[in-house]
C-alpha cells in the first residue's frame, strides 16, 4: 500500500504496530491494523469516531495491550506496552482534555514528573524556571508564556503550548496529538501548525488526530484511515485528495454537509437588550426571529457560552434585559425549559449527559412532566417517547438500556439533542453542537436543525466551526471581547470577514495575499 | 472479514452482553442477599441462641430503627450528599418530646400533638441542612457533620440524666400490634414504600438520581437542583425524626445517648447495600439487605462474644471496601 519507505533517503522507522487485534466483549475494536511512524514525520490518523483511532493510540500508550500483533519501538519488539514502558520508550500523548494541574505555575506543570534537584535533593526552582523557559523558548512561543504564571490563567492554546512542553521535558520523541485543533480558537492553530512543524524538523515522529481534514493537508506527511477497526489505507497527503479520504472513511462521498437553506424568519422570539454580565460580556443586541438561524462566532472567551448560557438564567446577568416572546426570560434552566427556551451545552460529558445512566434516562430528564398521570412517571409512556426519539435523531445502537458512557462521541451528542427535541421547544441554542464529532453524525445534526428551522423553532448557534456556521446560518453576530464585534448577513459571510471581526484586526492591516 | 465476523457473533454476543449487564447491574444485591443467607447459615450452626424465636424477633426489632434512618439516608447519598446528622436530630427530637412531657405530668393527651412536633423540629432541623448545602455549596459531609455535633451539644443542654415521665400510653406503641404485625414494622414499611415510589416513580425522585449522578447536567436538563437537595436533606430528617420518636417509645426514658452511632451505621448500611457513595446509583432494597445483614452481623458478633473494638474495626472496613469498589465517576471515565 505504502511505498515511502523508497521515496525518501532512508527514512528511519521508529514506531511500527503490526498486524493489531483488539476486541472488548466480542466486539472488534481493531483488526488487523499496521502502522508505521518515522522519524521527523507527522502521521496522521483519521477516522469516524467508533473507528478504532481510541483504542489504537491507547495501545500505543500501553494503557490496552493488543490481544495479538507486534509492537515495535526504535528497534525493540514488543507483544504490548505499559503505560509506564510507553513513557519510559519516549512515548507521549497531548489529549483534548489536557492533564495539567491549574493551580500550579508553568514551570511546575512542565517538571511535574521529575523536577531538575539541587544538591541537597530538592527542587531548584530557578534551574526549573530556566529550562521550562528553554523548552517553551524551542517551541518558539516565549514571548507569550511566563513561566510562573499560573496555569489558569492562561488561555486554552496556551495550555495546550505547556501541555507539549511537558511531554518533551519528558524526553518523549514520539508525540500524539489527540484532535489538537479541536479546543483551539481558529486563531491559534497557525501556531499550533508551526509547533508541529518545528517539532517534525527536530526529528520527533508526531501522530497526528483530526477531524478537519484541510489541517491533514497543511502539515501531514502521511495519513491513516481507519474505519471500524480496519486500516483503510495508508496514504503520502500529496498523492491523495480530501474527498478520496472522506469516501475512505465514510464508505460514501458526502456531497453537501448542509442542508439548503430554505429559512423563512417568522414572528420575534428573543431579544437581548443592552446585555451586561460581570466583566465578561458588554452591551450586547440581537434578536432572534422563529424559523431562522442566527449564529454565533468568536474566539475562545469571547463571550460566546455565556451569552449562551445566561439566556437560559445561568450566571448573573450584571444589567441589561433577555426578552422572551416579549416577557423578561425565566431565570432558572427549570423555568425557560417550560416556556420552550432550551441549551444544548458544549462539552455533553461535563454538561450534557449523566453518563451513568442510561440512554433511556438522560432522554427522559427533562421531559418528565410528559411521562406523568396524577402525579406517577409512567413507564410505558416514557419508554415510547425515549424510543420514538432514538429513532427520530438515529441513536445507534438502538437500545434506551445502554449505557450513556458507552456510545461514541457522535451518538452521545444525538442523545443531547433528542433530549431537548422531545422537550418541543420554541427556540433551540446550540452551543458547539458538532464538536469533536465525525461526518456522518455532523450532517444528521445539521439535518435535525433544519428540520427545527422547518418547523418553526428559532436556533441559535454558536461554534468556533466558521464553515457550519456558514453553512448553516442566516445571520452571524460575531464576539470579540465579550461584545459584538459585527453582525453579518448571508451575502457578507466568509471566513475572512468573520475572523478579521473576531479577532479585532481592520481589512487595511490584514497583510493581502 | 472482521466485519463479517462480527455481524454473525453480534446476536450472541447482544445477548451475553444483556446479561452480563443484568448480572452487573443487580450483582451487589445478589452479592448482600447471599451474604445475608451465609451469615445466617453460618450463625444458626454456630450459636444456639441465634435460631431462637425471641433472638430473630429481637434482629427484626432492631433492622426497624435503624431501617427507617438508612431510607433517609439512602435518598441523600442517591443525590451524592450523606447526612451525618440522622442521629443527633433523632435524639434531639426524643429529648425535645421527652422534656415537655415531663413538664407536663405525663399527659397523654399531648402525645398527637407531640409526635407532630418532633417531626415538625426533625424537619425544620433538615431544612437547615438543605439551606446550608444548597446556599453555601459547601462538602455535605462537613455541614451535616458541623450539625451533628451543634445538636449534640442542645441535647447535653436538654438532659443529661435520663428524662422521666413519659406517658405510659406512649411507651406502648412501640408494642402495639394490628393484627399480627407491630405498628413499628408497619411505620417502617410504609416509609419504604412511599421512598420506593418516590424514588422510581416520581420526578422528584428522578431528579434525586440526576443531582447525584452530575449537578451540573442535572440543572442544565431543567432539573430543581436545589429544590431537589432539600427536599432529600428534609426526607432524610423527617425519617430520623420518626426513628426517635420510637426509640423513646421503646426506651421508655428520654435517653441523652440516644441514637449513638446510628449516623455511621445508617451509611455502612447504605453502602453494603450497594448504593454508591458517589451517588447516581443503588436502589432501597439494597438498603433493606444492608441493614438486615449489618444487624444479623452486629447480633451474631454479639452472641459470639467478639469484642467491641472489631466490631468498630470491622464497620469501618465495610465502608473502605465499599468506597473503593464504587470508583469515582471521574476515574471510570
Amino acid at each position: 500500500m505504502d511505498e515511502s519507505s523508497s521515496k525518501q533517503d532512508s527514512p528511519q522507522g521508529i514506531l511500527s504496530l503490526k498486524n493489531i487485534h483488539k476486541s472488548f466483549g466480542g466486539i472488534h475494536a481493531l483488526s488487523n491494523v499496521s502502522f508505521e511512524l518515522n522519524k521527523g514525520e507527522v502521521h496522521a490518523l483519521v477516522g469516524e469516531n467508533g473507528a478504532g483511532k481510541s483504542t489504537l493510540i491507547k495501545i500505543i500508550t500501553g494503557a490496552y495491550t493488543p490481544d495479538a500483533g507486534v509492537i515495535q519501538v526504535a528497534g525493540e519488539e514488543f507483544e504490548g506496552l505499559t503505560p509506564s514502558v510507553a513513557r519510559r520508550l519516549g512515548i507521549g500523548a497531548v489529549y483534548q482534555e489536557f492533564n495539567l494541574l491549574p493551580d500550579l505555575s508553568v514551570a511546575e506543570n512542565i517538571f511535574l514528573e521529575s523536577p531538575p534537584l539541587n544538591k541537597v535533593g530538592l527542587i531548584d526552582t530557578a534551574r526549573r524556571a530556566r529550562e521550562a523557559y528553554t523548552f517553551l523558548e524551542r517551541l518558539g512561543t516565549h514571548t507569550h508564556i511566563d513561566t510562573g504564571e499560573l496555569v489558569k490563567n492562561l488561555t486554552v492554546g496556551e495550555q495546550q503550548i505547556v501541555e507539549i512542553a511537558k511531554a518533551l521535558a519528558m524526553e518523549a520523541h514520539i508525540l500524539i496529538m489527540d484532535e489538537p485543533s479541536s479546543v483551539l480558537p481558529s486563531a491559534d492553530l497557525d501556531r499550533l501548525f508551526s509547533i508541529v512543524k518545528t517539532l517534525r524538523s527536530e526529528g520527533h515522529g508526531i501522530i497526528y488526530i483530526s477531524h478537519r481534514l484541510n489541517e491533514i493537508f497543511e502539515i501531514a506527511d502521511r495519513v491513516t484511515v481507519l474505519k471500524d477497526g480496519l486500516t483503510m489505507a495508508t496514504k503520502i497527503v500529496t498523492e491523495t485528495n480530501s474527498a478520496e479520504l472522506v469516501l475512505l472513511m465514510v464508505g460514501r462521498e458526502m456531497t453537501d454537509m448542509y442542508p439548503p437553506k430554505d429559512n423563512q424568519p417568522g414572528e420575534l422570539l428573543l431579544e437581548a437588550r443592552d446585555l451586561c454580565i460581570e466583566g465578561t460580556v458588554f452591551n450586547v443586541d440581537f434578536q432572534v426571529r422563529a424559523g431562522e438561524v442566527l449564529g454565533m462566532a468568536g474566539l475562545g472567551g469571547s463571550g460566546r457560552t455565556t451569552v449562551c448560557r445566561s439566556l437560559v438564567g445561568l450566571g448573573k446577568v450584571h444589567s441589561g434585559q433577555v426578552l422572551y416572546l416579549g416577557q423578561p426570560a425565566p431565570r432558572s434552566t427549570a423555568g425557560a425549559a417550560g416556556v420552550g427556551l432550551v441549551l444544548i451545552p458544549e462539552d455533553r460529558k461535563t454538561f450534557g449527559l449523566v453518563l451513568n445512566q442510561s440512554v433511556r434516562f438522560n432522554v427522559a430528564l427533562p421531559n418528565l412532566l410528559q411521562f406523568q398521570r396524577s402525579g406517577l412517571l409512567q413507564g410505558k409512556v416514557e419508554n415510547d417517547a425515549v424510543r420514538r426519539i432514538i429513532s427520530d435523531v438515529q441513536i445507534r445502537p438502538e437500545n434506551p438500556d445502554m449505557g450513556a458512557e458507552n456510545l461514541s462521541g457522535g451518538n452521545q451528542q444525538k442523545v443531547v439533542v433528542g433530549k431537548w427535541l422531545l422537550a418541543n421547544p420554541k427556540l433551540v441554542i446550540f452551543d458547539e453542537p458538532t464538536r469533536g464529532i465525525d461526518v456522518g453524525a455532523k450532517a444528521e445534526i445539521y439535518l435535525r436543525i433544519r428540520e427545527l428551522t422547518h418547523r418553526g423553532v428559532g436556533v441559535i448557534m454558536a461554534s468556533s466551526e466558521l464553515p457550519e456556521l456558514i453553512g448553516m446560518c442566516d445571520r452571524i453576530l460575531v464576539f470579540h471581547e465579550g461584545r459584538v464585534a459585527g453582525e453579518l448577513v448571508r451575502k457578507d459571510f466568509s471566513e475572512e470577514v468573520i475572523m478579521r471581526l473576531a479577532t479585532a484586526t481592520s481589512a487595511s492591516t490584514t497583510p493581502v495575499s | 472479514m472482521a466485519v463479517a465476523q462480527t455481524s454473525t457473533s453480534s446476536s450472541a454476543a447482544h445477548r451475553s452482553r444483556k446479561l452480563i449487564a443484568f448480572l452487573r447491574n443487580n450483582a451487589s444485591l445478589l452479592l448482600i442477599y447471599g451474604l445475608i443467607l451465609v451469615v445466617g447459615v453460618y450463625a444458626a450452626t454456630q450459636a444456639e441462641n441465634f435460631r431462637t424465636i425471641s433472638n430473630m424477633a429481637n434482629i427484626l426489632r432492631q433492622t426497624i430503627l435503624l431501617g427507617m434512618i438508612a431510607i433517609g439516608q439512602s435518598v441523600v447519598i442517591l443525590t451524592g450528599g450523606i447526612d451525618f446528622s440522622v442521629a443527633m436530630i433523632a435524639r434531639v427530637v426524643a429529648l425535645t418530646v421527652a422534656t415537655i412531657f415531663a413538664a407536663q405530668n405525663s399527659n397523654p393527651a399531648l402525645i398527637v400533638p407531640l409526635i407532630l412536633l418532633g417531626l415538625v423540629v426533625g424537619v425544620a432541623l433538615g431544612s437547615v441542612n438543605g439551606l446550608l448545602i444548597t446556599r453555601t455549596h459547601a462538602n455535605p459531609f462537613i455541614i451535616t457533620f458541623g450539625m451533628a455535633n451543634i445538636l449534640r451539644g442542645v441535647s447535653l443542654a436538654i438532659a443529661t440524666t435520663p428524662i422521666r415521665g413519659i406517658p405510659r400510653e406512649y411507651l406502648r406503641i412501640y408494642d402495639t400490634k394490628i393484627g399480627i404485625i407491630p405498628v413499628n414494622v408497619i411505620v417502617m414499611a410504609l416509609i419504604w414504600i412511599a421512598a420506593w415510589i418516590f424514588l422510581n416513580r416520581s420526578r422528584l425522585g428522578r431528579a434525586v438520581y440526576a443531582v447525584g449522578g452530575s449537578e451540573r447536567v442535572a440543572r442544565l436538563s431543567a432539573i430543581r437542583v436545589n429544590r431537589t437537595l432539600m427536599a432529600a436533606y428534609m426526607f432524610s430528617a423527617f425519617c430520623a425524626s420518626v426513628a426517635g420518636l420510637f426509640i423513646l417509645s421503646r426506651s421508655g426514658v428520654g435517653d441523652p445517648i440516644t441514637a449513638e452511632g446510628m449516623d455511621f451505621q445508617s451509611v455502612v448500611a447504605v453502602a453494603l447495600g450497594g448504593i454508591s457513595l458517589y451517588g447516581g446509583r443503588g436502589s432501597l432494597w439494597g438498603t433493606l439487605g444492608g441493614v438486615l445483614l449489618l444487624v444479623m452481623m452486629s447480633n451474631v458478633f454479639n452472641l459470639l462474644q467478639v469484642n467491641i473494638y472489631v466490631q468498630q474495626l470491622f464497620l469501618g472496613l465495610i465502608v473502605l471496601i465499599a468506597v473503593a469498589a464504587y470508583k469515582s465517576p471521574r476515574s471510570a471515565t
